[in-house]
């Protein structure tokens, strides 16, 4: 085995006993958390020391699972020690008033114009502008009913390549679609997160 | 490359489902665990949430605890989910498909109790989340080293005598399982089973048994 597989593993070892201790060590929940998080990502690490394309593809679900294991230790500690949102609105610039419309107007354009992955992604960072300076009461629900039916979309354009691949281009353009939607939709999430009523 | 090595733990395999290079399979042992986890499944999903009774200590009185119809409904789809997750992880024929099935199962261990809002049992659920999320530390770990060593995560090439994997990546699965399922050490979940929601809270268990019953199963195949 590679000299420099063995040093990684090494080190990745050291870190992940540091981190043990520290979370041992540790009497805060919330810098609990925190830590975790911390020892999260030397699992990642120990994926990333393969170094090959399929470990590559690992890390991605690895991350994605340890994300939402981290959201769910979150929610579980606001409930527990009953924390609420505040009541002020925590940032005001003017600029923030008067550039919201049009900067997320011409982000989320550009982004359908991209299409795909990066394109959702432009998208979002437009509608999360948006929700950021101007507030929001929207539905929780319909934004993730919007990006559950994007998703299964995406999944079912994977399906049209490995089944029927004679139409490959309806499945790219399928897929391109529904991913720009479901990206959007969870990254606008992100600019709602400092609160505002939701159903 | 479809056939398990020899003198395979779990029997000659029964029937193979292929996903291009993934493929699962079902061997006696685990169409068993597989026929448990549909079974308790389904009981999840058929069955009325239990309601507990308070007696008041000293008199004749008493109280029931009512679940809430959104609580149900939560702690249902969480159960599902668990029962999905865990359908797939003892079929699975990917060591890395089963990590990711396993904490899967964990995630929703911590969202069927977390629906409770009791101070004690979110508690536990916390301080159990705390530990699943570390378990995938060893849980992948393992995984990775087995893919660095062997070159594969394939069950059907790992069965094989041709392949050794190292100790230390066996220790770690079976660490990661028991972190995120907490199989054989179930007092350690003492307090998440106040939770009222009788079948959903049981699928808790069961998971978790299912798991461990197959992660020794894999160990020892390796």
């Amino acid at each position: 085995m590679d000299a420099v597989y063995i040093a990684g593993l090494g080190i990745a070892f050291l870190s992940v006993i540091v981190a043990f201790y520290a979370i041992l060590r540790e009497q805060d929940d919330l810098h609990r958390i925190l830590l975790t998080d911390l020892a999260e990502i030397l699992a990642l690490v120990l994926i990333a020391l393969v170094a090959t394309d399929l470990a590559e593809a690992l890390i991605l679900p690895g991350l994605v699972v340890g994300i939402s294991e981290l959201m769910a230790i979150s929610e579980v500690f606001l409930v527990k020690e009953s924390l609420s949102r505040p009541r002020y609105s925590p940032l005001s610039i003017e600029v923030m008033d008067s550039a919201p419309a049009i900067m997320s107007l011409a982000l989320v354009l550009y982004g359908i114009v991209l299409s795909g992955f990066s394109g959702g992604a432009l998208a979002g960072v437009g509608a999360i502008f948006y929700f950021m300076c101007r507030g929001h009461d929207e539905r929780f629900a319909v934004i993730e009913t919007a990006s559950g039916y994007a998703w299964a979309l995406w999944i079912f354009a994977f399906f049209i390549f490995m089944v029927l691949p004679e139409y490959w281009l309806f499945g790219v353009m399928t897929a391109g679609g529904a991913i720009l939607l479901k990206v959007t939709g969870k990254m606008s999430l992100v600019g709602t997160m400092r609160g505002g009523h939701n159903e | 490359m479809n056939s398990l090595a020899v003198p395979a733990i779990g029997g000659a395999e029964l029937h193979v489902i292929e996903f291009g290079d993934i493929v699962n399979y079902f061997s006696p042992y685990t169409a068993m665990l597989f026929a448990f986890a549909v079974l308790f499944t389904v009981i999840a999903i058929v069955s009325r949430p239990e309601r507990q009774v308070d007696i008041a200590f000293g008199g004749d009185a008493y109280y029931t605890k009512d679940i809430q119809p959104e609580q149900l409904k939560f702690q249902r789809f969480m159960a599902i989910a668990c029962g999905l997750a865990t359908l797939g992880a003892v079929v699975s024929g990917d060591v890395f498909n089963f990590t990711l099935f396993t904490s899967m199962v964990g995630i929703t261990n911590i969202g069927i109790v977390a629906a409770y809002k009791n101070r004690h049992v979110l508690n536990a659920a916390f301080q159990y989340g705390i530990v699943a999320m570390i378990a995938t530390v060893p849980l992948f770990g393992g995984a990775a080293i087995i893919l660095a060593t062997t070159g594969t995560l394939s069950m059907w090439e790992l069965f094989g005598s041709a392949i050794a994997v190292p100790l230390i990546a066996k220790a770690f699965l079976v660490l990661g399982v028991m972190g995120e399922g907490m199989a054989p050490f179930y007092v350690a979940k003492a307090e998440i089973t106040r939770a009222p929601g009788a079948p959903y809270v049981l699928i808790i268990h069961v998971s978790s048994l299912l798991l461990f019953l197959r992660v020794v199963e894999i160990v020892l195949s390796m």
